[in-house]
């Protein structure tokens, strides 16, 4: 099978998982013990209210109706509204306000996760059984063990003590530009960004750093727990490539160290993170909910979160529609990846 | 089918001939559980009461009582009777404390001694192994003395299985080690007198336990507040503090041990049978149900999970399941439903590796069942390979769970659970009472620290070349 007769399959294997997914989500929301009318309605029951909900919802109907409209309303990306947490807001409007700062802190968390981890990890590889190997290994196996909420209440509490803890030689708050440790990004400059830093580019730079400080913190602990797998993963890649036979080949017909290092075991070193990474997607979500929570940053994670406690079934079930295309794009992103980088795969099935 | 050779005499008659190292090390056996004799018979009584509660009528339940107040009469060697701590100070020195030492003394004694006991156990249990080994197996060589040898020999290993052992201790004897007990000190303190000093007075007093906690919770301010290791006004030792409602911190810790080890091996045990199953039908029938698990697998792993998690815990929340052990037992059956594909999914290569071996055709013709085959000459082959993905897998466990919990959606009170202490004493990590927040934190890196490097032990001493596989599956999503 040729390699993008491979990918092509595993694309097509993903619309009936994506269409299950959703299915599981259906069953979950409409066939659980909690009513999605009483929920919605919580203390203030009243059976007319109810009755006009339910309508509204399609409840009455059979339910392999109800099935049927709740996939072709999501397929067809007629995401409906939230009914609690900002009643007749349709989901479109919330995942507008809401997923900026989501993508925002997933975006600064895999960067600072990929270019602290990897780093690292080669570097142990490249000097493996050293101190400083072990130092960089034993810190991020301990680091990614860390309770992704625990690490960010440390890191919060450590960032507004700073100040105090070195008699106000640094603090947080005012270094560089002046933010709160607990805040979510104000990220106005990222509309229309152009005309913006046309108009005034000192601002706009300035908004931008502000931006990216209000976030690094909680970036740092979202990404801590790749940050570990990918210096690990990184470390062992680079160990194994440098005892191959080819690296062998090429030091003995005289390849010059730094060629070796870059051409022949960083890029081979690089295949077995690519699922590392791409599996990020799975830890930023989850992570959301919590990083957020703790940083007060009101994004997707938390979005879900306050869904999910006030009973905004109609909602969850729309979000839970939008991380299913998420986490499978994600995946055949990553299968794309593989196919692009290792012309192996494919070959043994 | 069986031919017997000289080889095979019965383990029974391999001891009767050469009985002396058996006898000495049953010998030693009967001691160390004779000494435990009233805290198993305890546990066995316990066990008996749960069973009759769930049975329709409840038959025999006042037998069961006799029973259990029988066994609960039979000394036992480590428990807090027989070191015990929670004496007073009368002026002139300690009362009712182990030796009239000061109760601190008096529970560092007890800890040292709990653990002291556990580890003799387990060196008996090793020592089993090994006089079995040299005295009594029919070979002197198979391949999982390898698979020992290799995990004696990996310190790293070794290194994670004394912490696992350490809380694993810390969550067995969780009554035997705190300070005060969870009766006594979280769930009934209003039923409880406590006995202290009063230097006002200068006279011995009495308080119910509860008013002692309301006077020595830790918020913040220095006089309200009792830091680890020290006594609060009440003369009562705290290891590590207390929480913001004075209850002791270091009891609901260990009791903390105890709900989060359980779930995490529970659900993963459950996962990892619905895993195996799959994997030795889809290896054994290939084709279509090989298809079908795959796609619902891939769906259920596209999911996710923390996010599943929530809504489950969620929409559950008002049903009979979710009062079952504070929430305990819904969540094991939550994470055995996410997990298993994931189980599934990194046995699938070796079991349909094993479904190809020419012994399976040979079992096949000689007219065994399938379900012979799959049981006898498949699934051993495939556990290594489960253990290695369930021990990597704990540790995302534990931190889901004290996270949902953190949350306010996991276990609820009054079970103790690390995440709800987090989440205690969060404000009031700047203060002096860091300790409600830190002290569970570093506790749950620790163990899970411990389990990843166990889990590492042990993937390297069962295969060397192994894949370490999915990753981020062992983090807990992120939580």
């Amino acid at each position: 099978m040729s390699r993008w007769q491979y990918f092509l399959r595993r694309v097509l294997m993903s619309i009936p998982v994506v269409i299950f997914g959703t299915t599981i989500t259906f069953a979950l929301i409409r066939l659980g013990p909690l009513d999605p009318v009483s929920a919605i309605l919580g203390t203030q029951y009243n059976p007319q209210a109810a009755e006009q909900i339910r309508t509204n919802l399609g409840l009455n109907q059979p339910l392999w109706s109800q099935y049927l409209d709740f996939m072709y309303e999501l397929f067809t990306f007629q995401l409906g509204q939230s009914w609690v947490i900002a009643p007749g807001t349709t989901a479109y409007e919330l995942i507008e306000i809401y997923a900026p700062r989501t993508i925002w802190l997933g975006f600064w968390s895999v960067l600072i996760a990929l270019f602290v981890g990897i780093p690292l990890g080669f570097y142990a590889g490249l000097n493996p059984n050293t101190p400083s190997d072990y130092v960089a290994s034993f810190g991020g196996i301990v680091w990614r063990a860390m309770p992704n909420f625990w690490l960010a209440i440390m890191l919060v509490t450590a960032l507004s003590q700073l100040g105090t803890w070195t008699n106000g030689l640094f603090t947080w708050q005012t270094w560089i530009v002046r933010t709160n440790v607990v805040t979510p990004p104000a990220l106005g400059f990222f509309q229309s960004p152009v005309e913006q830093f046309l108009a005034d580019p000192g601002g706009w730079t300035e908004s931008f750093i502000r931006a990216t400080k209000q976030i690094a913190p909680a970036a740092l602990v979202l990404g801590s727990a790749s940050m570990g797998n990918e210096m690990r993963i990184g470390r062992t890649a680079v160990l194994e490539t440098i005892n191959s036979n080819y690296v062998e080949t090429a030091r003995a017909k005289g390849v010059s160290g730094r060629s070796l290092v870059w051409k022949h075991i960083f890029r081979n070193a690089l295949i077995p993170l690519v699922p590392i990474i791409t599996g990020e997607a799975f830890l930023l979500l989850g992570g959301s909910v919590f990083v957020e929570t703790v940083f007060a940053i009101n994004g997707l994670g938390w979005l879900f979160f306050n869904a999910a406690i006030n009973g905004d079934l109609p909602l969850i079930g729309t979000l839970m529609f939008i991380f299913i295309l998420i986490l499978v794009g994600t995946n055949i992103l990553q299968d794309f990846l593989y196919t692009i980088i290792d012309p192996r795969v494919g070959y043994d099935g | 089918m069986s031919t017997t050779t000289e080889t095979e005499i019965p383990l029974r008659q391999r001891v009767a001939e050469n009985p002396q190292p058996a006898l000495i090390w049953a010998a030693v056996g009967a001691v160390l559980i004779g000494v435990e004799l009233g805290a198993i018979l305890q546990v066995v009584g316990a066990v008996a009461g749960v069973v009759v509660n769930l049975l329709p009528g409840d038959p025999g339940a006042s037998a069961v009582q006799s029973l259990q107040a029988a066994f609960d009469a039979v000394p036992t060697l480590v428990s807090r009777d027989v070191i015990p701590n929670q004496g007073y100070w009368n002026g002139t020195g300690y009362e009712n404390t182990f030796l009239g030492l000061s109760p601190a003394v008096a529970w560092v004694i007890r800890v040292a001694f709990v653990y002291a006991y556990a580890f003799a156990v387990l060196a008996w249990a090793w020592n089993g192994y090994t006089r079995f080994r040299r005295h009594y197996r029919r070979v002197d060589w198979t391949p999982r003395d390898d698979v020992v040898n290799r995990f004696r020999g990996h310190s790293w290993g070794k290194f994670g299985l004394i912490i696992v052992i350490t809380f694993v201790v810390m969550a067995v004897f969780a009554p035997a080690l705190g300070p005060t007990t969870m009766e006594r000190n979280i769930l009934q303190p209003y039923d409880y007198e406590v006995t202290y000093w009063s230097e006002d007075t200068q006279s011995t007093e009495t308080v119910l336990v509860g008013e002692a906690n309301l006077g020595s919770g830790s918020q913040g301010a220095g006089d309200e507040n009792v830091a680890p290791l020290t006594y609060d006004d009440y003369g009562r030792f705290h290891p590590f503090g207390t929480a913001t409602n004075g209850k002791d911190l270091f009891t609901q810790v260990v009791f903390g041990a105890r709900i989060s080890l359980t779930i995490a091996v529970v659900a993963m045990g459950i996962a990892g049978l619905i895993g195996l199953g799959l994997a030795m039908i889809t290896a054994y029938y290939k084709g279509l149900a090989d298809l079908a698990t795959v796609l619902v697998s891939d769906s259920v792993q596209a999911l996710p999970v923390i996010m599943v998690l929530i809504l489950m815990l969620v929409i559950f929340q008002n049903t009979w399941v979710r009062e079952l052990y504070d929430g305990a037992v819904l969540i094991i059956l939550i994470f055995s439903v996410v997990y298993w594909p994931f189980i599934w999914r990194s046995i699938r290569g070796p079991a349909l590796q094993v479904s190809e071996e020419d012994w399976i055709d040979a079992a096949k013709s000689f007219g065994q069942t399938p379900t012979q085959v799959m049981r006898k000459h498949m699934a051993p082959y495939v556990f290594s390979y489960m253990l290695i993905y369930a021990s990597l897998s704990l540790g995302g466990i534990i931190i889901s769970v004290a996270g949902l919990s953190y949350l306010g959606l996991g276990i609820t009170a009054p079970t103790p659970e690390w995440g709800r202490l987090i989440a205690n004493g969060q404000q009031y990590v700047a203060s002096p009472s860091w300790h409600i927040s830190l002290v569970p934190g570093l506790l749950i890196t620790l163990v899970v620290t411990g389990l990843n490097a166990f889990g590492d032990g042990i993937r390297d001493a069962i295969d060397p070349q192994a894949d370490t596989g999915d990753e981020a599956a062992a983090t807990g999503g992120g939580a």
